[in-house]
């Protein structure tokens, strides 16, 4: 019985921790969230996370790939979480794990290692305003003529992370006869509208892609479960990120609690902060179980990986939820302010939660698989 | 990671199925079974099955095979937890002396006392009870009233121990005295091993919510213990205490991650069964209790990893105990939402009885106040673990 991060994996952890306490730190991340109009994707960041081989992770190594799994991914985005790292690392990465479990042998040579080296920004459209996170909130439609090897997509997705500056799209669109596939979409194609849409989160930048009979290349084998499959890496990526910003919401509120005195003593050595943030540490600390065995099931195709997905995806969104709002108030008013990086963590959690699915509806997913 | 389990610990595995399948009558695995018997009975029937299961070897798991045990590894006692409530395998009557106290003689007693008191536990020939709380020590342990003094050789011991389990079966009891006069709090404190058949020990059973009476009261008048029967040295009873507290730390989540699962399942068949399993409501608070039995089984996969890699658990089973407390009751407050009115009738309709829910929903009020009540815990993990001051 092994349940925990290898040496590799933990040095792993620190370089990129180390990394971005040096060269990204919250003053650097302030930077972006206060410049609204930049494209969110500081360069020397992004060069960053590429020489570590933070892009590079689930690429196999014949494409420049360092070849490892969820784990060692899971890895990467806590550690971006806990810094509120803003820029497409998961877009990237999940826009490569499309091509490699769905591309064709040209289309993952062309494409991959260039995604592994940053070279190219990848993002993923898999849904529609409103729609759900399991395949059947698709709103773009693909038409391919008889004999022509390129579709055309008609419709629009939304919210996409970084589509301004990502250099190819992967998009799930339904065929005529309603079956989902994966669509590759590069920048510059005819038809291709991005607009951008201003999210609180200052940490990231989000758009809606729209096509007008934009052309396409089909992911040879991007079929239903193609698509379900890039859901539940997203879910476990995202929910990666989310248990990162709670744990350090959690360290941050924490230390600050044994510091701040009031009524003559440390504002920690009440209990109902304690008990709060007690409660906090369990949540968080299962939130973390729960990601590395959803990463760990994706990677071994254990048989109830649906289940530790939907576990990882909801108790993560609602770990980091509470511990963010809770980050607010045990700060008190400092906390409320601008000045302070609380709001960070908080609009981080808020607008990352519901993303590839809520936690209400990984528990719904729950309850369809068990009832 | 690596989520399996060795080849000799897989083996040891069939071994223990393959007894439980032959051992375990067809009718114990009918759900509530044991509800259905007197306590006494319940009792008799425990106690018989659990020394044949000794004599097969399955008893002791982790324990050294110089104390009877079979010298296994920390994996082999997670699939003992796990395969045995899967077999329906009925519970230890003698948990607080094989959870606690062999352990703790393991580990300090003298070599009399290893030779006396464990064979004998495990053969259940001797029932252990456990005498820490009393009418004004409970949370607060080191508040203990009751006296020892010392007459000859021997302490007479005089006070009230409360909230005894098994206190009407137990043949004898670990007990914290105040064996310095005038001592306070955690000092001048000593663990003796009481013998409870004899004129000085009454025990008086207490009725429990439930209605049954699994605990009770011991009265201590003039009772006699031999100086000798004292577990660690005299007036270190503070710190035999916790050493033998520390043994509740251990890998037991797979096994309890096993039970309240099919608890769920046991649930949502219900729920099914009376209409409420579309509910959109019910269906979100049935999956929110799901996920928190789910981490308690990573939880459990996690804190086995540091068992085996030799790790000390310290204020880390606080966590434990707060996560599987925490979740258990839940559960049973989602069967209590779900099925509404019906879940307060034990006949609701007749095929259907709930009366061994009803056991499992009363008995899930317990669990987050003994053993540590989730107030104290939080308290040890915001203290020991986060580093708030006191
Ligand atoms: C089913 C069952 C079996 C038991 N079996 C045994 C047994 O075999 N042997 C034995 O010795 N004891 C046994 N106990 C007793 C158990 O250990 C005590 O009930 C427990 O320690 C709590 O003590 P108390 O009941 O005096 O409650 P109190 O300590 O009086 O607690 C009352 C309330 O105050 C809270 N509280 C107390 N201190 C604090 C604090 N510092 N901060 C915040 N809140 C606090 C508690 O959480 C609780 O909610 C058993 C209890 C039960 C329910």
């Amino acid at each position: 019985m092994f349940f925990a991060l290898t040496d590799e994996q933990q040095a792993f952890a620190s370089t990129v921790t180390e990394f971005l306490a040096e060269r990204f730190d919250l003053e650097a991340v302030r930077g972006v969230v206060e410049d609204p109009a930049g494209d969110g994707h500081p360069l020397t960041l992004w060069k960053g996370l590429a020489d570590q081989g933070a892009l590079a992770v689930l690429v196999p190594e014949e494409h420049d790939g360092l070849g490892l799994g969820l784990v060692d991914a899971q890895v990467v985005a806590r550690a971006l979480g806990a810094g509120v790292a803003p820029g497409p690392w998961l877009a990237t990465v999940l826009a490569a794990e499309a091509v490699r479990i769905a591309g064709s042998a040209e289309q993952q040579s062309r494409w991959l290692p260039a995604l592994a080296a940053g070279e190219t920004v990848g993002t993923v459209a898999l849904r529609g305003e409103g729609g759900a996170w399991d395949g059947s909130g698709i709103t773009v439609d693909a038409t391919s003529a008889e004999g022509e090897s390129t579709s055309r997509l008609n419709g629009s997705a939304s919210p996409v992370d970084y589509p301004a500056v990502a250099g190819l799209i992967v998009v799930a669109a339904t065929d005529a006869s309603g079956t989902p596939g994966l669509y590759l979409v590069e920048a510059g194609a005819s038809g291709l509208t991005v607009r951008d849409q201003h999210t609180y989160d200052g940490t990231a930048r989000v758009g809606a892609v729209e096509f007008a009979d934009t052309p396409a290349e089909a992911l040879p084998n991007g079929d239903a479960a193609a698509v379900r499959a890039l859901l539940a890496r997203g879910a476990v990526l995202n929910a990666a990120d989310l248990v990162g910003v709670a744990r350090e919401a959690l360290t941050r509120t924490v230390a600050y609690d044994r510091d701040r005195n009031q009524f003559g003593v440390p504002v920690g050595s009440f209990q109902a902060l304690k008990h709060a943030l007690a409660d906090l540490h369990v949540a968080v600390t299962m939130a973390e179980h729960a990601v590395l065995f959803a990463a760990h099931a994706l990677d071994t195709d254990d048989p109830g990986v649906e289940i530790a997905v939907a576990v990882a995806g909801s108790k993560a969104s609602d770990a980091a939820w509470n511990a963010t709002g809770a980050m607010i108030q045990f700060f008190g008013g400092i906390g409320f302010t601008w000045e302070h990086e609380a709001h960070f963590f908080y609009k981080r959690a808020r607008r990352r939660a519901p993303l590839f699915g809520s936690a209400a509806e990984h528990r719904e997913a729950l309850a369809a698989l068990t009832m | 990671m690596d989520l399996t389990y060795t080849a000799e610990e897989e083996q040891f595995r069939q071994e223990l199925r393959t007894w439980l399948a032959e051992n375990i009558p067809t009718e114990w695995t009918v759900p509530g079974y044991w509800a259905t018997l007197s306590d006494e009975e319940s009792f008799e029937k425990r106690r018989e099955w659990e020394a044949r299961k000794t004599a097969a070897g399955f008893s002791g798991i982790q324990w050294p095979v110089e104390y009877g045990g079979r010298g296994g590894t920390p994996g082999m006692k997670a699939i003992y937890d796990e395969e045995t409530v899967r077999a329906h395998a009925p519970q230890t009557v003698n948990v607080l002396g094989l959870t606690f106290l062999a352990p703790t003689i393991m580990a300090i007693g003298t070599e009399e006392q290893k030779a006396e008191i464990i064979g004998p536990m495990l053969r259940n020939e001797v029932i252990w009870c456990q005498g820490f709380s009393e009418p004004g020590a409970g949370s607060d342990l080191a508040a203990v009233a009751t006296r020892g003094v010392l007459d000859g050789d021997e302490y007479v011991v005089n006070g009230q121990k409360i909230w005894t389990t098994n206190a009407m079966h137990g043949d004898k009891i670990f007990t914290i005295v105040r064996t310095e006069a005038g001592s306070e709090k955690h000092k001048g404190l000593s663990m003796l091993l009481i013998d409870m058949n004899q004129p000085g020990v009454e025990a008086r059973p207490l009725k429990q919510m439930s209605g049954a009476s699994e605990f009770g009261e011991v009265f201590l008048t003039d009772a006699r213990v031999p100086a000798k029967d004292c577990l660690g040295e005299i007036g270190q009873g503070w710190r035999t205490a916790m050493l033998l507290l520390s043994f509740e730390r251990g890998a037991s989540g797979v096994g309890q991650y096993t039970e309240f699962r099919r608890q769920y399942d046991e649930i949502v068949a219900e729920a099914k069964r009376f209409g409420r399993a579309d509910d959109p409501v019910a269906r979100q608070e049935l999956a929110r209790c799901l996920v928190e039995l789910e981490c308690l089984r990573y939880h459990a996969m996690h804190i086995l990893t540091q068992v085996e890699q030799g790790k000390d658990l310290g204020s880390e089973s606080s966590m434990t105990k707060l996560q599987w407390s925490e979740a258990f009751q839940d559960l049973w407050e989602a069967f209590e939402h779900v099925l509404g009115p019906e879940a307060t009738l034990s006949a609701p309709r007749p095929d259907v009885d709930l009366s061994p829910f009803h056991a499992q929903d009363h008995w899930s009020r317990s669990v987050t106040i003994w053993g540590g009540s989730s107030q104290v815990q939080r308290n040890i993990v915001a203290e020991r673990v986060l580093g708030l001051p006191r």
